[in-house]
């Protein structure tokens, strides 16, 4: 079963197209990452899922049935930015969301404690929200999406602001919810991630999706033509080579694309001619890339 | 509803736990009385015994002594009233001490001598020179000369007091005895008795006024604070980017309501408080007060204070709630909260004249537009309840424009939590009534 399904969704402000005809599905089970530049549409899209904007034409199936309020119960929404009040103490914050959500106070209490000692804040439960840290807060926003354990769960930028070990307790919760086999959304810019915990992707630009599908079907779509070079010496002869399309150069190492018909071989005697060669592999190209290439080339 | 409840409560419960709200309990009954017995006090705490030196002019002795008279007898009045005006202003004191006033009779009346005294009074030798010659009695005007030109309550006293003494001299020189012109002079007092509410061993009409006053400005700054806490706290909503997470488990309309139930409970509580606080007072007969409010503060009127508080702050808050949705931040809030401030202003600029006179057209559709209802009717409520129907009417007026702010606020608000930028124009707000 799809728990979202989006057919042909459009949605106008004004003059304004924030999603045009757009369509994908996230089938049950699944980590699916929604990309795209600021301004695509992602928030659009994600608004409408839950309810609080309706689309002007197309139609949205949630757990498989037009969207109804209840179904809200069973999603949780962790936003971009933390969105807590700040006067409120953090046990009483977390039983009040907790109650939103339906649970009884005495429940959403007990949740929200095992929770925070999951996540290593127990101690700080009967403080102020204002009194906590920015990556304390994300923890909090984190365990108020997941409170009533809900079986389709929203996540706009979950890591920004978290150092590495944060950020890996949190990776680790999600894979956690993975395996339990619920279903999360996952929006980003950091294309790392989305490799790293994405089963399937929509990349969208100005409203329309430009790349939908399985990640790695996407990844072979463009082939293996991409190669890492580590070398010493001058490399320059790279930028101006019939042999290589694309030129990338993250400092440490070189990454290339081959042009259209080029082999990968005869890159390889011209490297070593010019340069000693420390490391040459032929990789797929990084999400990063495509995400560059497909945006860069639209909007154009 | 269970989502409104929940929303309601934390409002409220977070209100009430600040240390604003306990400051604010106290603050605004001790402004109150600041505000409406303070300038009253303060004149007469300042009006210190002092001694005036006057100088009358004239050519007939028995003129002067008779102003003379009548003025020292006028000063010994005067301070009589400012203690009795102590009374009225609720607060226990001291009579205040006589003022003396020194006569000198002058009957050198040239034109020279006029010169002379002008220039005492303007190196500050005498006080006034008050000038009687009989040419200016014959024309019923006299000349005072003073550095205190603007003192207009002197003047008038003094003005009182010579018309009495000329008129007494007047009187005597027909051949009347002082006591025939004493009792002609006898003071007439007027009781006023309204056909309802009965006339002597009524409530006192000053101290109604003024307590009426004083529960008015209450009601007027409650409206004002809360409706303004509305906003606040929807535009913090806003910012601080609450309002997604809230808008995953809750409808913009829920939100709204509940809001305003929570911010509202919270200005009921504070009533409460000060309500509970006042009768222990009275009870417990601490002031001079308890007596003179009597039959002013009936429990009626606390019911209708708070009926109307609360017709009121939910017109109010609606249209704040609507604003704090609108804007984007304080700076843009203040300069749009005038929409809303104006008719607020009216009502109470509309309090000075309903409260002297409750009869007048003023009152009337004052009573009857909605948006100064909520005072100008509790202001009529207090000082004599008007016909049923104008009441019923009235409050069912009120009820019918919150009906439909809440829908157009609601809509507003719904559309308008999600916009950030730029600050809308009014025609992009009427195209926000037609989202869906």
């Amino acid at each position: 079963m799809n728990i979202i399904e989006l057919n042909r969704v459009r949605k106008t402000y004004d003059h304004f197209v924030a999603v045009d005809d757009l369509s994908f599905s996230i089938p049950e089970g699944s980590v699916f990452g929604l990309l795209g530049p600021n301004g695509a549409g992602k928030t659009s899209s994600i608004r409408m899922m839950m309810g609080i904007t309706i689309p002007d034409s197309g139609t949205i199936q949630v757990f498989g049935r037009p969207f109804e309020r209840k179904a809200l119960h069973r999603t949780g929404y962790l936003p971009e930015e933390r969105g807590l009040y700040k006067k409120m103490k953090v046990l009483e914050l977390l039983i009040f969301f907790g109650e939103l959500h339906g649970l009884t106070a005495a429940d959403s209490r007990q949740r929200a404690v095992t929770w925070a000692e999951r996540l290593e804040i127990g101690d700080w439960l009967p403080k102020k929200v204002e009194e906590l840290s920015k990556g304390m807060q994300q923890k909090i926003q984190f365990i108020a999406t997941l409170l009533h354990d809900p079986e389709f769960v929203i996540m706009d930028e979950p890591f920004s602001g978290l150092d590495p070990v944060n950020a890996t307790l949190l990776k680790d919760v999600m894979l956690d919810l993975k395996k339990q086999g619920r279903t999360i959304l996952f929006s980003t810019h950091r294309m790392d991630q989305v490799e790293k915990l994405c089963d399937a992707i929509c990349l969208i630009n100005h409203g329309k999706a430009v790349l939908n599908g399985n990640l790695k079907e996407i990844k072979s779509r463009y082939g293996k033509n991409n190669i890492q070079i580590q070398y010493e010496g001058d490399g320059a002869f790279l930028q101006q080579n019939a042999l290589v399309g694309t030129y990338n150069n993250y400092g440490n190492y070189v990454e290339v694309r081959l042009a259209p018909g080029a082999d990968s071989q005869q890159l390889l005697r011209m490297v070593t001619e010019r340069s000693r060669v420390n490391k040459f592999e032929v990789v797929e190209p990084s999400l990063e890339e495509i995400f560059i290439e497909v945006v860069g080339k639209a909007n154009a | 509803m269970r989502n409104i409840f929940l929303i309601a409560r934390r409002e409220y419960l977070e209100r009430v736990r600040s240390k604003s709200f306990l400051i604010m309990t106290f603050l605004i009954p001790f402004l109150m009385a600041a505000v409406t017995l303070g300038p009253g006090a303060l004149t007469v705490m300042l009006s210190k015994p002092s001694a005036k030196h006057f100088v009358v002019v004239t050519s007939r002795a028995a003129v002067g002594e008779a102003i003379r008279d009548q003025l020292s007898k006028s000063q010994t009045e005067q301070s009589k009233n400012a203690t009795a005006a102590k009374k009225n202003s609720l607060m226990r004191s001291e009579p205040v001490p006589p003022s003396t006033a020194v006569t000198d009779i002058d009957t050198n009346t040239s034109e020279k001598e006029r010169a002379a005294l002008t220039a005492k009074v303007s190196k500050k030798e005498i006080d006034g020179v008050i000038w009687a010659t009989d040419d200016a009695i014959a024309r019923n005007k006299l000349d005072y000369i003073t550095r205190d030109v603007s003192s207009f309550i002197q003047t008038s006293i003094l003005q009182e007091g010579i018309s009495e003494a000329l008129h007494r001299e007047a009187l005597k020189a027909k051949g009347l005895n002082q006591q025939e012109v004493d009792s002609i002079f006898e003071h007439v007092t007027l009781e006023a008795i309204d056909p309802v509410m009965g006339g002597p061993g009524a409530p006192d009409p000053q101290v109604r006024v003024i307590a009426s006053f004083v529960m008015v400005m209450i009601l007027y700054m409650s409206l004002l604070l809360y409706g303004i806490n509305v906003m606040r706290s929807v535009l913090e909503e806003k910012t601080s980017r609450i309002m997604e997470v809230m808008l995953s488990v809750a409808q913009p309309k829920e939100m709204m309501a509940g809001k305003i139930l929570g911010v509202g409970a919270v200005g009921l509580t504070q009533f409460a408080i000060w309500i509970t606080a006042t009768s222990i007072i009275m009870g417990a007969q601490l002031f001079a007060v308890r007596v003179q409010l009597k039959g002013i503060l009936t429990p009626g009127l606390l019911v209708s204070f708070a009926v109307f508080f609360l017709l009121g702050y939910t017109l109010y808050s609606t249209l704040y709630a609507a604003i704090g949705a609108m804007v984007n931040s304080e700076q843009e809030a203040q300069q749009t909260q005038f929409l809303v401030l104006m008719p607020i202003i009216a009502a109470i600029a509309m309090a000075f004249p309903v409260l002297t006179n409750s009869d007048t057209p003023i009152a009337f559709w004052g009573s009857m537009i909605p948006f100064t209802a909520p005072i100008v009717m509790f202001i009529r409520m207090a000082m004599k309840p008007p016909p049923a129907w104008q009441l019923a009417l009235s409050v069912a007026l009120m009820l019918a424009t919150i009906y439909g702010l809440v829908l157009l606020c609601g809509r507003i608000y719904r559309v308008g939590i999600l916009m950030y930028g730029k600050k809308p124009t009014l025609p992009e707000i009427l195209k926000w009534l037609k989202y869906s």
